[in-house]
């Protein structure tokens, strides 16, 4: 009776685990999505992030319970998937970023040759971005998200506060003298 | 408006030209259908999780008990070897038997006779002071004349020689 008993238990935390892993894709999987595109530019190779990171929830499901908060540890999670993928991505030839810019990029009252020169300029800025180094840059990506805070970016990075705002101020001068250098170039 | 805050200003232009790019990146929408496909993707990594640790997850109660049952006894049984081995070669062991007399080194303090077979290096001797300290007696022959008598220092005995009658003693001081 007790061997029944704590099947039945047993069942129905997997199946509450379950629902709460699924609770928390329906949630968060497109913030994932987006951070893991921020870093990685390539629909496909972010949506394998976003994969990968639940599977990982999925591997330690039992401490689900114990996470305060779960978007900014699940962002933790898709952000060192998508540093991993792009440090060994290095060894491979990079995709196209103007390409991947112009398919992806909001094209809404743009001709095609005004869509082509957008997509170009953000990629030219992007290309400068991937200048900065790691520790400004990887700043620099995630204040882009407007729901993230200084506080919760340092959660992700694992940093103080000031360590963000400080490395953002370096990084915005570090872009701007870039930006600057380049248009002098041309 | 100055040339450097021209600069300043192109630059901050620059900047937040960047920042917006990094915005407008960050704002994409994702893919449609995306939650359907992590979730497929999930189910999925659980059910062949599930499939990998059937015969673990599948075993009733009772067995399990029994199998646990049987790992404990056999970890007694080693328990109980390695401990019986022990004891083999610990009653196996013979002491030494307590001798029946100890030799006791002689003591060599150099005073005997001889050095008795050993050494006296180093060995410290002590004059023997039962009896005093003696003192020589000066030679009758050679002494100086002084005004009275001579002096003659009081022997102190050692008991082996007598002293000389002819000798004067010292008057008592006044």
């Amino acid at each position: 009776m007790e061997i029944v008993e704590s099947a039945v238990h047993d069942e129905a935390r997997q199946r509450a685990q379950e629902e709460a892993l699924e609770a928390l894709v329906d949630q968060y999987a497109t913030t994932l999505y987006r951070v893991a595109f921020s870093v990685l530019r390539n629909q496909s190779d972010a949506e394998d992030a976003v994969q990968e990171a639940f599977l990982r929830v999925l591997r330690h499901r039992e401490t689900l319970g114990e996470i305060r908060d779960h978007r900014v540890w699940l962002i933790r999670i898709v952000w060192n998937i998508v540093l991993d993928r792009k440090r060994r991505a290095k060894t491979r030839p990079e995709t196209d970023d103007v390409a991947e810019l112009a398919r992806v990029l909001p094209a809404s009252g743009l001709t095609a040759e005004q869509r082509a020169a957008a997509a170009q300029h953000h990629a030219h800025v992007m290309s400068c971005v991937e200048k900065l180094p790691a520790r400004e840059r990887e700043v620099m990506v995630l204040s882009a998200f407007e729901e993230l805070s200084s506080v919760e970016i340092a959660t992700v990075l694992d940093v103080t506060e000031s360590s963000v705002r400080s490395r953002l101020f370096r990084a915005r001068n570090l872009l701007a003298e870039l930006l600057q250098h380049t248009r002098s170039i041309r | 408006m100055s040339f450097s805050t021209q600069n300043d200003l192109d630059r901050n232009g620059g900047a937040i030209d960047a920042e917006e790019t990094l915005r407008l990146i960050a704002s994409l929408p994702a893919p449609q259908g995306i939650e359907d496909r992590v979730k497929s993707g999930v189910r999925a990594a659980d059910r062949q999780s599930g499939v990998m640790m059937w015969p673990e997850s599948s075993l009733n109660k009772a067995r399990w008990t029994r199998v646990s049952a049987m790992r404990v006894a056999a970890a007694a049984a080693i328990v109980l070897v390695v401990a019986g081995g022990g004891w083999e070669v610990y009653s196996h062991i013979h002491l030494a038997p307590e001798p029946a007399a100890v030799a006791v080194p002689q003591r060599v303090d150099g005073s005997g006779g001889g050095s008795g077979g050993l050494s006296a290096a180093a060995a410290r001797r002590t004059p023997k002071t039962l009896d005093g300290p003696v003192v020589a007696t000066p030679g009758n022959s050679k002494q100086t004349p002084g005004k009275g008598s001579s002096v003659v220092l009081p022997q102190v005995h050692s008991g082996l020689q007598p002293a000389p009658k002819s000798s004067t003693t010292l008057p008592a001081q006044q």
